[in-house]
């Protein structure tokens, strides 16, 4: 167990630590400085900037440092609020920021994994059946179509045209304007878990095991409790760590359709304003979190598929 | 004599089909992909006519008529500085279906090569060049998307290239599979022990035939690019006006919602495409893919 944790964090290590290298070096290697063109700033002013963002040193330096500063959890400064740190930025104290979309992608994801298991257990327990058909339909919809185009389109619906919720906006968090958001995004991602919940069942359903206990003659609901639930999950735990970052992600999305003031009006404002340093924070931080996930997965995965631990 | 000629004629053997006919055939009667081919193809060729038939331009604003609703001079309308819509619509399409395919192509080029050197040299190359790729995959795709048209923001074309650099990734996995179990194939074999070149081997023998797995994935990639192009809208980024975009347009569209055809018809000219575009990755699958 502690021999698997270790192998994990041993590969996820230096695949963090190349992302940011990676990022750092894309982003470092852009002609200028930020600090030319917006004011005409004196050359003295300009020349303290460089020196406050550390640009006046040698690249490696400054690569040594941002990871040091990476290391105590301070994504640096911002270039384009002079002075203010890209921490205060994303975590901030008043609502907004990583809060938001966190949120906004847990309420999400509340949602979609149980209607998903459900849904998909049910419509693989009576495969072609009416219902059956509608997961899959639905499952090639909504995976075909991004929420950019269902979100103004149940925005338009519900709002404009019925007047029973607010189009846009984060309120003060209640359940009318965040009511939207949450069901587009439950309904990008949780026919996806419904369409793997179905495929898995099927297979679990048509394995040797479970015909044993047939033939047994055990009642079909502990069949299905007792020992088809857990080998059903394995493949939808696999999918739920990379789904959740994909569910950030999305979030971020999704704040842009319906102006909330997330991560999403974060990045916008860095990438309009070439906000470097911020834009690679929110980088570095995306990725950190990623990887995160995959390995809290893998851990679970452990514990649930005992074939893994041979 | 006479009786061989007799017996051919009454046997009338079946020829034997190579893979790509047989592929063809079973696409053909795939009666939702071929309807979702043609739609894609009418898309695409109205994409390129209308902007060039049209009575109307694109970029010049007319205020005496802005947002009027759709009829039968301005079949979709016109937005709010009196353009109309129609054109736009396909003008924006234009540049996304190129978008999309331009990155496309890049995506081929770049995971063909990457992931059949990787399969067919093996050992310590393979498993350095796949370690690269899964670091690769760790790198949020949207925020780098972002952070490469923060970079390269002056160049659309430059960026989406840049984007497709980094996404071919599950084509180089799929396309290492693959050359993993073709390498020990007869064929491959013999062209090894007659002294062909590695790199001839790969291109003349491997390459070909993965052509069937690399025209799904490619399939796949388009329809990706083009949502990714309209979520970078949805950002601020990639196409900017008077020049538009469908995610540009969807995202104007669903800023003004009282003007409903702003939204409706770009998001319904996008949602069928992307639909038609899974029909196809599916009959694909199911032709190419027969299991």
């Amino acid at each position: 167990m502690i021999k698997f944790i270790i192998k994990r964090m041993l590969i996820a290590i230096p695949t963090m630590l190349t992302i940011i290298f990676l990022v750092f070096l894309l982003v470092h290697a852009t002609p200028g400085n930020p600090f030319q063109g917006e004011r005409a700033l004196s050359p003295e002013v300009i020349k303290q900037l460089l020196h406050q963002y550390r640009l006046d040193l040698p690249l490696w330096k400054q690569f040594i440092l941002y990871v040091n500063d990476l290391l105590h959890g301070d994504f640096g400064l911002s270039y384009k609020f002079l002075g203010q740190s890209i921490n205060a930025l994303i975590f901030p104290d008043y609502v907004g920021g990583f809060w938001v979309t966190l949120r906004l992608a847990v309420y999400a994801m509340i949602f979609t994994v149980p209607l998903g298991i459900v849904f998909g257990c049910y419509a693989g327990l009576y495969r072609n059946s009416w219902f059956d058909r509608l997961v899959v339909t639905c499952n090639m919809f909504f995976s075909a179509v991004p929420t950019i185009v269902t979100g103004p389109l149940f925005v338009f619906i519900l709002a404009v045209l019925l007047h029973v919720l607010p189009a846009s906006g984060w309120g003060d968090g209640d359940f009318k304007h965040i009511f939207l958001p949450v069901f587009v995004l439950t309904l990008a991602y949780a026919p996806t878990v419904a369409f793997v919940t179905r495929g898995s069942i099927i297979d679990v359903l048509n394995s040797n095991f479970i015909r044993t206990a047939r033939a047994k003659g055990l009642p079909t609901k502990s069949i299905i409790f007792k020992h088809a639930i857990k080998p059903t999950l394995i493949p939808v735990v696999s999918l739920l760590g990379p789904m959740f970052a994909g569910v950030l992600v999305g979030a971020i999305v999704t704040e842009q359709v319906f102006a909330l003031p997330g991560l999403g009006i974060l990045t916008t404002n860095g990438a309009t304003n070439r906000d470097y340093n911020l834009v690679l924070g929110i980088t570095i931080f995306g990725s950190f979190l990623t990887i995160v996930f995959n390995f809290m997965v893998d851990i679970l995965y452990f514990f649930l598929d005992p074939k893994i631990k041979q | 004599m006479i009786v061989g000629k007799k017996i051919s004629a009454v046997i009338n053997a079946p020829k034997a089909k190579g893979f790509w006919q047989n592929a063809y055939r079973r696409f053909w009667h795939n009666k939702f992909a071929m309807a979702s081919l043609l739609l894609i193809l009418i898309l695409a060729l109205l994409c390129v006519f209308v902007p060039m038939f049209s009575q109307f331009s694109y970029y010049k604003p007319d205020f005496t008529g802005s947002l009027q609703s759709p009829n039968l001079v301005h079949f979709f309308g016109t937005d709010g500085l009196g353009r109309d819509l129609f054109v736009r619509s396909f003008i924006g399409g234009r540049i996304t279906f190129e978008i999309a395919f331009a990155a496309t192509v890049v995506v081929l080029i770049i995971g063909v090569l990457y992931g059949s050197i990787a399969g067919f040299l093996g050992g310590r190359i393979d498993s350095l060049m796949m370690r690269f790729v899964d670091v690769l995959y760790g790198v949020p795709f949207l925020f780098f998307s972002i952070l490469l048209l923060t970079l390269f923001g002056q160049s659309l074309m430059l960026s989406f290239v840049a984007i497709a650099a980094i996404s071919w990734l599950d084509m180089a996995r799929v396309v290492r599979g693959q050359t993993l179990s073709l390498k020990h194939k007869e064929f491959v074999e013999a062209a090894t022990v007659c002294g062909v070149s590695k790199w001839k081997i790969i291109t003349r023998h491997i390459i070909p035939n993965l052509m069937g797995v690399v025209v799904v994935y490619a399939a796949l990639v388009v329809p990706n690019m083009i949502v990714l192009s309209a979520v970078l809208s949805f950002f601020g980024l990639g196409v900017m006006e008077p020049m538009t975009s469908w995610g540009l347009l969807i995202s104007d569209g669903s800023q003004n919602m009282d003007s409903w055809w702003l939204l409706l018809f770009p998001a319904i000219l996008m949602t069928s495409t992307l639909l038609a575009f899974a029909f196809v990755v599916n009959g694909l699958r199911d032709a190419l893919d027969p299991r």
